[in-house]
């Protein structure tokens, strides 16, 4: 046996070979499948015995530290690496944007970080941050913004200064707002190049509602609108600490990092609003068949229906339930049926997610050569009608909560996981309703039982209330093909809609695409 | 930054943001002083490789290995063959995948007789494509009548084989133990194979992995086929960029066996037989061409000895792989590809360079970071100064037997994208005259320092910089790299410029919105 060591240090190794060579193992273990101590390979990997292995969850009481100064911090120190990470989540978001302003936290969002302070124009921030390697990012979202830092420990001080002043007193030079302007408008040009996009817009009218906030999309006019003032005004509004949540994680004494996050929200020059909660007033489609017409060999269908909020007491039930039916990738039904069966996708699932502020949906979907797209809905369809018919296996309910169960630790598995799950339940207040939801996390798992799973299929994934979008080649996808008899019209108890395509610089409806085949 | 040529990773399950930020970071990995990755080798009596990094930071092991074959192994008529052939990785062995195992394999052989007569008919139905008489292959109203009696037949046996499957076995006994992540992707190079266990499940792991190699069983093999087709129409068909990406591809590499998509040619893909795959797991998938890579929360020592009693059970392959001997021969002439696509207007340019672990390819790397980033050359010139491009990037891509590198840019409103070509090369001949100030160097050696920290942040990142590296050509490069980037001078760089970044040297793909020419030239 040949072996090689890459570092002098790892002598242990050595000696462990050596001791393998001297008990003659190399020749004998081929022939007879026979180890050291001789025991043999099992047949199954069912008959393999595995050492227990204890994880306790992580308590967030440990990490948690409510700053003097407003936001509440999660600290988790580790010397590994000589990295310090830190993100401070915003509540604010694409909600609060007043109509006719929309891309305003877009621009906001990526310009704190990308458009210098008072002290540093953009471009003399980006040298310096570059020299540093030091990674300086933010962002507003719908519902969240965040402002994140990873740098080198040794410039922690200099790091946070910058932070501090990218926070507080941020510059938006102007030809950086042009940039940025200009960077989002031809993104906006692209909003009809992919199906991909195409679906995912319309899904979300679909399932919330054109008239829903977060259905609100920047156009050209919008964009070109927005000034500076607005820019500032809407930084000014939400930057403040007591609106923050902070995560830090890495190379720190704890105590140190704290009184230093003290300093950072010190004497907050601005006082900001408190933000206003998150609407929820969705609106679900009638049951239908959608189709968007685009030229493409393969449809995309996205089977949509009413979801429910995380906080929902069948949260657990809805978790092992969407697992079996098409969560839970190669060990889900839909997987089996439409991929593994049929070959007639590369990705089929279902997700059910529950929502934070409000109703997620739940979707199934999968992507389909055009002429088989009526008849891999119809499999899903079938699949989702099948879960409210009965219960699950008990094989499928063991491999389910087994998963869940087993891979529980995953959720912790770095430092920057611990800090950030905290400061999310936190921001989400999930910490102070439930502070107790990861260490319950495994025995609520538990709990599901069969009945469980059938009642919520029963509840939830009723298959006459679906809304189906379709985008894909209209012509190829309405073929009545003799080798799978099915028409889109029939899967459906509602109608078929055409949808038009939307201008991608106004998202008005484009009249006529509809109609004919685009182009 | 755009990967125009870097999208060579056809990752076979679910979509993996993780392949995607490899593919884009690897171009910063690399640092002289800073923490090692600390490696055991040890070579198992068969030839296998075992690669080991205990880290006892979390209680998890991320498990994987890399076959070293990839598209470049393979020839016209099965390409495609290395990609599928990952897929069919998952289908289960003689034990895991069927209730019965002789019944399985008498059905299986049934059903590749039905399919030697139908690549019969196919043989037929390709002539009369060839004489214009079918339009397309795939379409079930141009197979033949004896085809589609002969199809009826095959789905019977599907039918009766359905009865005895265990379906998705495989995954079923590693996401009931708790593994999560698993997954694979084939590249021109490498097809690698990894997930996460439980740390207590590390036995797990060797006994899945090694029956897999040892006995896989094709099964669904013809299934999985269209999976495959349906994954290329996924990527490649349906997207703006995908056949345009292929298409230049295709005209960049001359000789070298890079010119063919790693999902294979669409007339390929449904013509593999399973004979052909067999041939190809008996050369490709012996245990010599093969490194297992671990890095977690195990012991080392325990760990040598569990991998010697489950992996040297399969027995060393009779014949090496054969190495790739064809080099890339010179480019004469610059090439050009004007192409209309749903996508805004763009320029892609893409010069030979050098392979990986290459001399020059440190260099390069570091005139990659030079013209890349919002403080690079080419964002500070094109982007914020001449403002002809909204959007810029540049990168060094070194495979294993040859390498590239691509720089480029989104045209603004109003101007072309030969404008942003012309000032992409009009940075690169500021380079050509004039040495990088030191600070410039710096701050880009700086960036590649830090990286080689925020590499090390857990299992994964770790498994996947270990499998790119020695799926590229050697490990080692993970700890060496550093040192070799840190090293480049001012000097190299402008030498590496003026000798690669040459006009005759180049290919350039040039994209305007499909629809927006005033000229109607027709298609």
């Amino acid at each position: 046996m040949k072996s090689r060591y890459n570092h002098s240090h790892w002598m242990s190794v050595f000696a462990a070979l050596v001791m393998i060579a001297g008990l003659g193992i190399g020749s004998c273990a081929r022939s007879q499948n026979l180890t050291a101590n001789g025991t043999a390979i099992p047949k199954r990997p069912e008959q393999l015995k595995f050492p227990p292995l204890t994880f306790e969850a992580p308590s967030p009481a440990k990490f948690r530290v409510p700053l003097k100064n407003g936001p509440v911090a999660y600290v988790v120190p580790d010397k590994e690496l000589p990295l310090v990470n830190i993100v401070i989540y915003v509540h604010t978001g694409s909600y609060l944007v007043p109509d006719g302003k929309e891309g305003l936290n877009e621009l906001a969002g990526y310009l704190l970080a990308r458009g210098g302070t008072k002290s540093k124009t953009a471009e003399a921030l980006e040298e310096r941050l570059a020299f540093l390697a030091a990674q300086l990012n933010s962002n507003i979202g719908d519902n969240q913004g965040s402002v994140s830092l990873n740098l080198l420990s040794k410039d922690l001080d200099e790091g946070l200064g910058i932070l501090r002043e990218v926070m507080t007193e941020p510059r938006f030079q102007d030809n950086k707002i042009a940039l940025r302007k200009q960077q989002l408008l031809q993104a906006m040009k692209q909003r009809n190049d992919e199906s991909e996009a195409i679906e995912a817009r319309e899904a979300g009218f679909l399932a919330q509602g054109e008239k829903f906030w977060a259905n609100r999309y920047p156009t050209a006019a919008s964009v070109e609108g927005i000034t500076r003032g607005d820019i500032e005004d809407f930084h000014k509004k939400w930057f403040y600490p007591s609106n923050f949540v902070v995560a830090v994680n890495g190379d720190f004494d704890r105590d140190t990092m704290v009184q230093k996050l003290e300093n950072l929200f010190a004497n907050w020059p601005f006082q900001g609003e408190k933000p206003s909660p998150i609407p929820t007033n969705t609106l679900f489609a009638k049951p239908g068949v959608y189709l968007v017409d685009k030229d493409v060999n393969q449809g995309r269908v996205s089977i949509l229906l009413p979801g429910i909020k995380r906080d929902n007491p069948d949260y657990f039930n809805v978790l092992i339930m969407n697992d079996i039916l098409g969560g839970g990738g190669f060990t889900s039904r839909i997987m089996n049926s439409v991929r593994s069966d049929e070959g007639l996708a590369y990705s089929a699932y279902s997700s059910f997610p529950g929502g934070v502020y409000y109703p997620s949906t739940f979707t199934a979907g999968f992507q389909s050569k055009s002429r088989t797209v009526a008849y891999a809905t119809s499999i899903v369809i079938n699949e989702m009608k099948k879960m409210t018919e009965g219960p699950p296996t008990d094989v499928e309910m063991n491999i389910s909560k087994r998963g869940y169960i087993d891979r529980f630790p995953r959720q912790f598995a770095t430092k920057t996981q611990i800090a950030n799950i905290f400061a999310q339940d936190e921001f989400t207040g999930r910490y102070a309703r439930d502070p107790e939801f990861w260490q319950k996390f495994r025995a609520r798992i538990e709990a599901v039982t069969k009945g469980d799973v059938e009642r919520v299929a029963r509840k939830f994934v009723a298959p006459d209330k679906t809304v189906i979008l379709v985008v894909g080649q209209k012509s190829d996808i309405t073929m009545t093909l003799p080798e799978h008899p099915v028409a889109l019209k029939d899967i459906s108890s509602g109608p078929v809609t055409e949808l038009p395509l939307r201008d991608p610089l106004t998202m008005k409806p484009i009249a006529g695409t509809e109609k004919s085949a685009a182009k | 930054m755009r990967v125009n040529m870097v999208m060579h990773l056809i990752i076979s399950k679910r979509i993996s943001k993780l392949l995607f930020v490899l593919a884009t970071s690897l171009m910063a990995v690399h640092f002289a002083s800073a923490q090692k990755v600390p490696v055991t080798e040890v070579t198992l009596d068969n030839g296998m490789k075992l690669l080991m990094v205990e880290r006892h930071d979390e209680p998890s092991v991320s498990g994987g290995w890399v076959a070293h074959v990839g598209s470049s192994n393979e020839r016209p008529g099965i390409t495609g063959i290395a990609h599928l052939f990952e897929h069919m990785m998952f289908k289960g062995t003689e034990t895991i995948g069927t209730k019965d195992y002789q019944k399985d394999q008498q059905i299986i052989l049934e059903q590749e007789q039905v399919r030697d007569e139908m690549r019969k008919e196919e043989e037929k139905m390709r002539a009369a494509y060839r004489r214009g008489e079918i339009d397309d292959l795939m379409k079930p109203e141009n197979k033949t009548p004896r085809w589609q009696e002969l199809n009826k037949k095959f789905n019977e046996l599907i039918t009766q084989q359905r009865d005895i499957l265990v379906k998705n076995e495989f995954d079923q006994v590693y996401t009931e133990q708790g593994g999560t992540g698993m997954n694979a992707f084939t590249s021109q190079d490498m097809t690698a194979y990894f997930i996460t266990v439980p740390a207590n499940k590390l036995e797990l792991w060797m006994w899945m992995e090694s029956e897999r190699i040892r006995r896989p069983v094709f099964r669904e093999f013809y299934a999985e086929r269209d999976v495959v087709f349906e994954e290329r129409r996924m990527r490649t068909d349906s997207t703006p960029l995908g056949k345009f990406t292929e298409e230049a591809e295709a005209m960049f590499w001359e000789s070298v066996p890079y010119g063919w998509p790693v999902v294979g040619w669409p007339s390929d893909i449904p013509a593999i037989s399973k004979a052909q795959a067999d041939e190809f797991y008996g050369i490709y998938y012996a245990p010599q061409n093969i490194t297992m890579i671990l890095v977690g929360d195990f012991k080392t020592n325990a760990t040598i000895a569990l991998a010697k009693k489950y992996f040297e059970r399969i027995p060393r392959g009779k014949k090496d792989a054969p190495d790739v001997r064809t080099l890339e021969v010179s480019q004469v002439a610059e090439k050009r590809m004007y192409a209309e696509a749903e996508t805004n207007p763009q320029v892609d340019i893409n010069w030979h360079t050098v392979p990986f672990g290459h001399k020059d390819s440190y260099a390069l790397q570091v005139l990659a970071q030079i013209l890349s980033t919002r403080t690079g050359r080419l964002y500070k010139g094109l982007v914020m100064g001449s403002q002809v491009a909204t959007d810029t990037y540049a990168a060094q891509d070194s495979r294993k037997w040859a390498g590239l590198f691509n720089a480029g840019g989104e045209a603004k409103d109003g101007k072309t994208p030969e404008e942003v070509e012309a000032g992409v090369y009009a940075e690169i001949e500021k380079l050509k005259k004039e040495e990088v100030p030191p600070e410039e160097l710096q701050k880009v050696k700086n960036d590649f320092a830090a990286s080689e920290y925020r590499r090390l942040s857990s299992n994964m990142p770790i498994l996947m910089h270990l499998i790119q590296n020695e799926g590229e050509g050697d490990w080692r490069e993970i700890n060496e790299a550093g040192k070799k980037i840190q090293a480049v001078t001012a000097g190299d760089v402008q030498r590496v410029v003026n000798k690669y970044l040459t006009k005759e040297n180049r290919v350039v793909g040039v994209y305007t919105r499909k629809g927006s020419s005033q000229k109607q030239e027709g298609k």
